[in-house]
């Protein structure tokens, strides 16, 4: 990084910066530490201070609460109230095709319900479904407090409740979108009415929260695992989120490029995707792809991490392979992006292209399939006990691997030829998500229902829910193979009787109402009152993994101490373990400050570092989910005023909860920790877990970005007349003075950062105050350049993406601008001070990343047009 | 900063053999769709996607035979690396790495089987 490389001429006659407190004390603790008694009423004192310090707010301010047991739940339900809703818009379908000629819905109707059941099954429930399970186990796995940010948490929730009611509400209204789930232009920018705005604002503002979501379980993952789980230690479940975190990150901002441009369009008449103006509709093909097929394994991979973590139970063993299984989640992350045009095989694309995704889709099947052996290898060597989790695992490895295999037929591009658009894609993909998640996410709710709500489900339901479900599928989707080899296409709403279709398809219909009877009897046994029951067992299928030890009954601290950690298996291999965590033996066991704490640890080997203190309930990620959620949805109905006031009043509230509860000076600079540590309190740059965030939402930021510069190349490979010949260019000079001043901006925030380490506090607010001005020049030479020589957006696809690279360079600058100004009033305030400067960090790393933008924009927009 | 840890405690290096293949394939895909679109040069296109593979497998080689002395399974023949050691920590990394550049290999032979029987971008 250019920081490390001063003059050092310079550096000789600055004052020192200011060092950082470094943990102090024994790492890692001896038997004999471990095996030193806690007296017990100290123990009782301090799990009150915990308690307290832990307590979830009760009466009408419950919904204030962050912590992650409560986040996590109303998340997961709500995404299942989602499943639900649009499951019964599946059955709705299934009886008009039951018998041909039908009438029971519109064509209009018909479209609607086959697009937010697809939309809604995707965004409303399965990515979130993952988000919310992992919210609400991962810091159990680990032996956490919480998840590093929990009101991020809160916030993400918030946000997709709004956007899930207002786009599955736009059913109820008759204004849903119509064009499917992935939303083909020209028919969806040509679509009348509201139903593409809502998918496309809607969903986009879900993404968002989807992302957020995506970089609190990466950095939960890698800062947040308990002293000495090392990465070789981790619980199989923590490696998938990580990599499905990743995945996320890189597979989800494309999608919101695209919307941006599609929204732009359906808006403001730019024509991206209008090939009478130069645009091209394949290029949103292209972008939704990109997005639509990691997509897929970003939701395989976190239910097959649920069977990873119940398969070693069952079989009363180690998992078989750990080493294969982090090699196939990790190659399939990375494989899964290479596969995308094969849901374009028919759009002629050149031949060769074609069998390049051919070839990767065949080549992702070695990865996904090593996992499954591992299962089975573990299964075979183990002792094995059919637990009614298992029940579910193993239909899903059944189900999963029908769809599997008729994937591989499908990747090759001469058969998919034939079938593309009918019903054994249905098939095929229904196999794909239901084996592949529905039934190892019910497996996963049976087997960690005793620890998240100290009850069991029941044994007898969840049996008869199982052969329902597996049953009824198979009836449903196995004939739907015929069918589409008979040639029924997707998304009709009736058919001709007579060509074979009708028993196929009755019997699909009967199939399905006994799938929706298996997933009632689960929901009942969910949601069933269970006040008569006795508490569960403590492990209840004698797991080894540390959500096992969690407490009975339920305690809000999430661990009465966080452990030390030696062992894949602690409650396995680790005598004595249980006891000394119950009794407050290791970490932090005590809440003195009556502060809410967790430990974070190095990345790799997870060596103690900080005690981080997290935020507790607050009203405020609600508050700016409500004005988030304006600033999308008044757009829908052309309210831009309306839209531009709930964002500036979602930012202020933002600052506001940033303000009063992030990066605090502390009381003292290190605490006592426990076992003879001494851990700072107070950490800056890229020991902090919000250094961490900065740097992961910035990746996925700079692929969004990427995605809009795709498109430049993209309209120039696509189309002859790209520039068009004797187009207007941007002004040069102008963008010349912008690249100069944002650089400038750049440049003084990291030196005020340099400057504020070294005590020259004045010194540091006039280079922040400079680059705030210099920004706020960038933003106007910016504009400028594409004002001046009157590029008029709506005439041609080309000044209508240089308009767009300039509006989302522009949007950035903002935020930048923001940040500098905000460190420059925490400077005045005393929160921002030599040793206490994380949110200058911040700043300065989110400016790293704005200045690669800035440069690439200008470069893009300036020199590029001149020089193709 | 990341590229500064040793290998032995890094999961950048752990990934590097995929990432091969991912930037091998989006050149081979970028290169593709431009001389096909603007030129039609189907051959051209497939000598520059053999002379990206070569360059490729040799890149993920020399990763694989860094991981493959890392993970140094010779040395015990062990392959469940599980516990709290530094040397456990090494051995698995190494494992991994090694692992994922067999599939890597593998990926981008793969990709490269178009460009030996399709001969022509239409």
């Amino acid at each position: 990084m250019t920081d490390h490389s001063r003059d050092a001429g310079l550096a000789r006659r600055l004052p020192e910066a200011v060092t950082q407190p470094e943990p102090v004390g024994p790492f890692p603790p001896t038997d004999e530490m471990l095996a030193v008694p806690v007296d017990p009423a100290l123990s009782r004192e301090q799990a009150d201070r915990l308690k307290q310090a832990w307590h979830t707010p009760q009466g009408w301010r419950y919904l204030s609460a962050v912590n992650n047991t409560e986040v996590g739940v109303w998340y997961s339900m709500t995404a299942f109230g989602f499943m639900l809703a649009a499951g019964v818009l599946a059955l709705l379908m299934r009886v008009q095709l039951a018998v041909p000629e039908n009438d029971f819905l519109s064509a209009e109707r018909f479209n609607q319900f086959f697009t937010m059941h697809g939309s809604a099954m995707m965004f409303l429930f399965a990515v979130p479904m993952f988000e919310a399970i992992s919210i609400l186990l991962l810091p159990a796995l680990l032996g956490a407090r919480d998840m590093p940010f929990p009101r991020l948490s809160a916030y993400g929730y918030w946000c997709f409740l709004i956007g899930g009611f207002f786009v599955l509400g736009s059913v109820l209204f008759g204004v849903a979108p119509e064009g499917g789930w992935f939303m083909y232009p020209p028919l969806s920018t040509e679509a009348e009415g509201l139903g593409p705005d809502i998918w496309l604002l809607g969903l986009s503002f879900i993404e968002v929260a989807s992302i957020a979501a995506a970089v609190e379980l990466i950095v939960g993952t890698v800062k947040c695992r308990p002293p000495g789980m090392r990465i070789n230690l981790m619980p199989l479940y923590a490696w998938y989120v990580l990599v499905v975190g990743g995945m996320i990150l890189f597979a989800f901002p494309p999608l919101i490029a695209g919307d941006f441009l599609f929204e732009l369009q359906r808006s403001f008449d730019w024509p991206f995707f209008d090939p009478e103006r130069g645009g091209d509709p394949l290029l949103w093909q292209h972008l939704f792809w990109i997005f639509g097929h990691p997509e897929v394994y970003i939701i395989f991979l976190p239910s097959i991490a649920v069977a990873a973590m119940i398969v070693p139970t069952a079989a009363r063993r180690p998992i078989m392979g750990y080493s294969w299984i982090v090699l196939s989640a990790v190659g399939t992350g990375f494989l899964s992006f290479g596969l995308w045009v094969h849901h374009m095989f028919t759009t002629g694309l050149p031949m060769l292209s074609l069998g390049f995704f051919s070839a990767a889709s065949e080549a992702v099947v070695i990865p996904t399939g090593v996992q499954l052996f591992a299962f089975v290898a573990t299964l075979i060597v183990g002792r094995v006990k059919i637990i009614l989790p298992m029940l579910w695992i193993a239909g899903a490895l059944a189900v999963f691997t029908a769809g599997g295999l008729t994937g591989v037929m499908l990747a090759l591009a001469p058969f998919n030829w034939q079938v593309h658009d009918t019903y054994f894609i249905v098939a095929h993909l229904h196999y794909t998500l239901f084996g592949g998640m529905v039934f190892p996410i019910i497996g996963g709710v049976y087997y960690f229902y005793p620890s998240i709500r100290k009850k069991k489900l029941s044994e007898r339901l969840g049996r008869w829910s199982f052969w329902l479900t597996f049953t009824g599928f198979n009836i449903t989707f196995l004939p739907m193979h015929l069918t589409g080899l008979k040639g029924m296409p997707r998304r009709v709403f009736t058919y001709p009787g007579d060509i074979g279709w009708d028993w196929l398809n009755l019997v699909s219909t009967l199939g399905a109402f006994v799938v929706a009877a298996g997933i009632l009897v689960f929901a009942w046994d969910l949601v069933r009152p269970k006040g008569h029951q006795p508490l569960a067992a403590r492990n209840p299928w004698n797991g080894g993994t540390l959500e096992w030890s969690h407490d009975v009954p339920a305690q809000a601290w999430g661990v009465r101490s966080v452990p030390y950690v030696r062992s894949r298996y602690p409650l396995w291999d680790d005598p004595g373990f249980l006891e000394r965590l119950d009794a407050g033996r290791f970490y932090i066991p005590d809440a003195p400050e009556g502060l809410r704490e967790t430990i974070v640890t190095s990345a790799i080997d997870a060596r103690p570092q900080h005690v981080a203190r997290i935020t507790g309930p607050s009203w405020s990620p609600m508050v700016a989910a409500v004005f988030t959620g304006g600033a999308f949805i008044f757009p829908t109905f052309k309210w831009y005023l309306a839209a531009g006031i709930s964002g500036a009043f979602a930012v202020a509230t933002v600052i506001y909860w940033l303000w009063t509860a992030t990066a605090r000076v502390p009381e003292a600079p290190t605490k006592d920790a426990g076992l003879g540590l001494r851990l700072p309190t107070y950490v800056s740059g890229p020991k902090a877990p919000g250094w961490w965030a900065v740097f992961i939402t910035m990746l996925g930021d700079a692929t969004a970005f990427a995605s809009l510069v795709f498109g430049v190349f993209f309209y120039w490979t696509a189309r002859p007349d790209f520039p068009p010949a004797g187009a207007e260019h941007a002004d040069l000079r102008a963008v010349a003075a912008a690249a100069a001043a944002l650089t400038l901006a750049w440049a003084t925030t990291l030196g005020a950062r340099e400057l504020n380490r070294r005590t020259l506090r004045r010194a540091a607010r006039i280079l922040l105050g400079a680059g705030a001005a210099l920004a706020a020049a960038g933003i106007a030479a910016l504009i400028l350049a594409v004002r001046l020589p009157e590029m008029d957006p709506t005439s041609h696809v080309y000044p209508a993406i240089m308009w767009a690279l300039v509006v989302w360079t522009v949007a950035h600058i903002g935020a930048g601008l923001i940040m500098q100004l905000y460190c420059l009033a925490g400077s005045f305030a005393g929160r921002l001070t030599p040793r206490h400067d994380a949110d200058l960090w911040n700043t300065t790393l989110f400016w790293h990343f704005l200045v690669v933008t800035c440069l690439v924009t200008a470069a893009v927009v300036g020199l590029l047009p001149r020089a193709l | 900063m990341f590229w500064r840890q040793p290998r032995d405690r890094s999961l950048w290096h752990m990934i590097l053999a995929p990432t091969i293949w991912a930037l091998h394939f989006v050149l081979v895909y970028g290169v593709t769709a431009v001389l096909c679109a603007k030129w039609d040069a189907a051959d051209l296109a497939r000598l520059t996607i053999f002379a990206s593979t070569a360059v490729a497998l040799t890149l993920i080689v020399a990763v694989g035979r860094g991981a493959w002395r890392q993970w140094d399974y010779l040395d015990g023949w062990d392959d469940i690396h599980d516990r709290p050691t530094d040397n456990h920590r090494r051995r698995f990394l190494g494992h991994v790495g090694f692992l994922l550049s067999l599939v890597s290999t593998i990926g981008v032979i793969y990709v490269t089987l178009p460009a030996v029987f399709v001969e022509t971008c239409r």
